[in-house]
């Protein structure tokens, strides 16, 4: 014995009603479900794809506009940096699901860089303003999967342009 | 004859202020047959309904306007008011580096979602939460399932005191 207390620890069985109560052999969905059941959860999903592009769409437009003005007013870099972070989370979360990889990469370069962000530069918002841009032509031109080697060369290019004008983060 | 999971008993709450986002999982849950299924933005408003009616399962994002996900889920384990420290919850969010696993997991998250996500992934921890509940752990800076998923031998000596076990 070391002298030591031992912490305590309380282990709560677990609690197993909603179990109970749902999981049967007659009716419902099978716990594993086969291929062709799947692909009609996956097409529920996609439902929503439309609405997805339309929203984006108008947020890519307004956020644009608000970089644009900011460039030239410094009192509208925190409002576009804000409205800026808010569009590439949003990007990045649903992007992928909806078949837009891409837009979910440059999204998330975007959303590195204004991490912890509250303004930024003229040219930090430059930078913004071109991954805003890149997205924008993805979804114009429905960029699916992940493209060609240009749109990864553009990718890659956005996230070191980014790394580059990082500093100063306030 | 296989085991099916019949949705329509179970009531669901979904907190998450992207409206796309919200409406993805709630057709999802709508599709398998769930009946009872709420949506809000904010935790504030997830508070009114789980102190007003049963919630089952809870899908929450992480990235919140005012009170965050992760505030919510502390309040919801650790809060001497909260509504039901037992509920299981799936965090479904964007903030899907480590870090942000690792943290969620250890103030008691049940499954943890990355968006972007498919139908797949999403049901797989649906199933996951219904069929296979862990075992809830309580210390004094812990409380919610238990975060080993798999029983690993460990050869070292036994460090935890559980309240069954006589004292030396």
């Amino acid at each position: 014995m070391t002298g030591q207390k031992r912490p305590k620890v309380q282990i709560i069985p677990p609690r197993t009603e909603l179990r109970q109560r749902a999981v049967n052999f007659t009716k419902g969905f099978d716990i594993d479900l086969a291929p062709e059941q799947l692909e009609e959860l996956e097409k529920v999903v996609q439902r929503s794809s439309d609405s997805f592009i339309r929203s984006i769409g108008h947020d890519l437009t307004e956020s644009r506009q608000l970089i644009l003005q900011a460039i030239e007013d410094a009192d509208l870099r925190r409002a576009a940096v804000e409205k800026c972070s808010d569009l590439a989370y949003a990007t990045k979360a649903l992007g992928g699901t909806f078949d837009y990889p891409l837009m979910t990469q440059i999204a998330k370069s975007l959303e590195i860089f204004l991490a912890k962000r509250s303004t930024a530069t003229r040219r930090q918002l430059m930078v913004a303003q071109l991954h805003i841009d890149a997205i924008y032509v993805i979804l114009a031109s429905r960029v699916t999967g992940f493209g060609s080697s240009v749109e990864q060369a553009t990718t890659i290019a956005l996230a070191k342009l980014a790394e580059r004008y990082a500093e100063p983060r306030e | 004859m296989s085991a099916k999971i019949d949705f329509s008993k179970i009531s669901f709450l979904v907190v998450d202020g992207d409206k796309i986002s919200a409406q993805v999982v709630f057709d999802t849950l709508s599709y398998l047959g769930a009946i009872s299924v709420k949506r809000v933005g904010k935790p504030e408003d997830a508070f009114r309904i789980l102190r007003a009616e049963q919630i089952d399962i809870i899908i929450t994002e992480w990235r919140l306007r005012g009170m965050d996900g992760l505030e919510f889920l502390d309040s919801l384990r650790n809060s001497a008011s909260s509504p039901n420290r037992f509920v299981p919850v799936i965090m479904l969010t964007a903030h899907s580096e480590q870090h942000y696993v690792t943290t969620a997991r250890d103030l008691g998250i049940t499954e943890f979602l990355a968006k972007p996500f498919n139908a797949k992934a999403l049901y797989s921890r649906l199933v996951s939460v219904i069929t296979r509940p862990r075992h809830f752990i309580n210390t004094d800076t812990y409380f919610g399932p238990d975060r080993r998923r798999r029983q690993v031998p460990f050869d070292g000596p036994d460090r935890r005191e559980t309240q069954n076990r006589s004292r030396n």
